[in-house]
C-alpha cells in the first residue's frame, strides 16, 4: 500500500545513519539528561559491574533513532509521534552504531494516514542495542 | 542503610510533580551527545526524548536506584508527544508505579509518566520498564 499524497509505501527504509559513540558523548549525555549514574561515567565503578566496563545510556541510544524519526519526519514525529522499544544489548564507548529504520504499514484513520515503522540501533557486531516500532502521521 | 523505594513502593504510588525544564546549557549539551550532519535542526525547540531523559535521571534518583549494590537495567520505554517544547519552557512530570514485582530476585518495575505545560495540558506521556539486581530489601 501506498500513501499518495506523500509518496510512502511499506517497505521504503527510513534514512538510517552511523555514530561513533565516544565517552565525550556520553559525558556530554550525563550533563544533558542528568542521568550521572557511575556505570556509565566512572571506569572503575563500572569495572565492578556485570558490563565490567563503562556503558552508553539507552536512552542515549535511542535519541539516536529518534534523531533519524524527526529527520525522516519532520513536520510529524514531534507532533502525535509515538514509539515502543526495549534494550537489548549495551553500547559501549567507542563503538559505532547505526540507526534503521523501515515503514511497515500504513493505514488510515480519524487522524489521518498514519505509518508504523520498524525501528532500532545496531551495534558493531549487527546485534540490536534498540529495537521496536514507531507510528507517526505521515505529512 | 535505609531500603531503596523500590523495594517498599507499591502500585499506583506517584512520584513528582518534577521540574524538568530544560535549560539552554542542557540543551548544548544534547547537541554534542547525539548531533551530527544528519541531525535536525531544532532551532528553540528541543527533542521531546530529552524530557523524557530528564524525568528519568530524577526518577531513578526517588527510587533509590544509585544505592550501593544495585543494578539497573533499563529494559523498554515508550514514549509518546503531542508538540514540540522549547528550550526553557516550564515542563512538569508526574509519575505512577504501574508495575513492580520481584522474580528470581529482581525487581520489575514499570512508572508511567505524564507530561504537562504551564498551562496544565498534557504534552507527552512515557512508560519505562526497569530491572533491577542487586541487594534490594523487600
Amino acid at each position: 500500500m501506498s500513501s499518495g499524497s506523500t509518496q510512502r509505501a511499506v517497505g521504503d527504509a527510513l534514512a538510517g545513519f552511523e555514530r561513533h559513540v565516544t565517552q565525550d558523548r556520553v559525558d556530554a549525555y550525563a550533563e544533558a539528561s542528568g542521568d550521572h549514574n557511575p556505570i556509565h561515567l566512572d571506569e572503575a565503578y563500572a569495572a565492578t559491574t556485570q558490563f565490567e566496563t563503562r556503558i552508553a545510556h539507552g536512552m542515549l541510544s535511542l535519541a539516536l533513532v529518534t534523531e533519524m524519526l524527526a529527520s525522516e519526519f519532520p513536520e510529524s514525529w514531534h507532533k502525535g509521534g509515538k514509539l515502543k522499544v526495549r534494550f537489548s544489548a549495551p553500547v559501549f564507548p567507542g563503538e559505532v552504531v547505526a540507526t534503521y529504520g523501515e515503514i511497515i504499514s500504513i493505514s488510515e484513520t480519524d487522524e489521518g494516514t498514519i505509518a508504523t515503522c520498524s525501528i532500532g540501533c545496531k551495534k558493531p557486531d549487527g546485534t540490536d542495542a534498540v529495537s521496536g516500532r514507531a507510528t507517526v502521521l505521515l505529512e | 542503610m535505609t531500603a531503596p523505594l523500590i523495594s517498599t513502593a507499591v502500585v499506583c504510588h506517584e512520584f513528582g510533580p518534577y521540574d524538568v525544564t530544560i535549560p539552554a546549557g542542557r540543551a548544548i549539551a544534547y547537541a554534542e551527545a547525539v548531533g551530527g550532519s544528519e541531525s535536525p535542526a531544532y532551532g528553540d525547540t528541543l527533542a521531546p526524548i530529552m524530557v523524557v531523559a530528564a524525568a528519568l535521571a530524577v526518577l531513578i534518583e526517588d527510587l533509590g536506584l544509585y544505592s550501593g549494590g544495585l543494578q539497573t537495567i533499563h529494559a523498554g520505554q515508550e514514549v509518546s508527544w503531542a508538540r514540540q517544547v522549547r528550550v526553557g519552557e516550564r515542563v512538569e512530570a508526574v509519575g505512577r508505579l504501574a508495575a513492580n514485582s520481584v522474580r528470581r530476585g529482581n525487581h520489575f518495575a514499570t512508572v508511567a509518566v505524564s507530561y504537562t505545560d504551564s498551562d496544565g495540558v498534557e504534552i507527552g506521556t512515557s512508560s519505562t520498564t526497569i530491572i533491577v539486581s542487586g541487594e534490594v530489601s523487600s
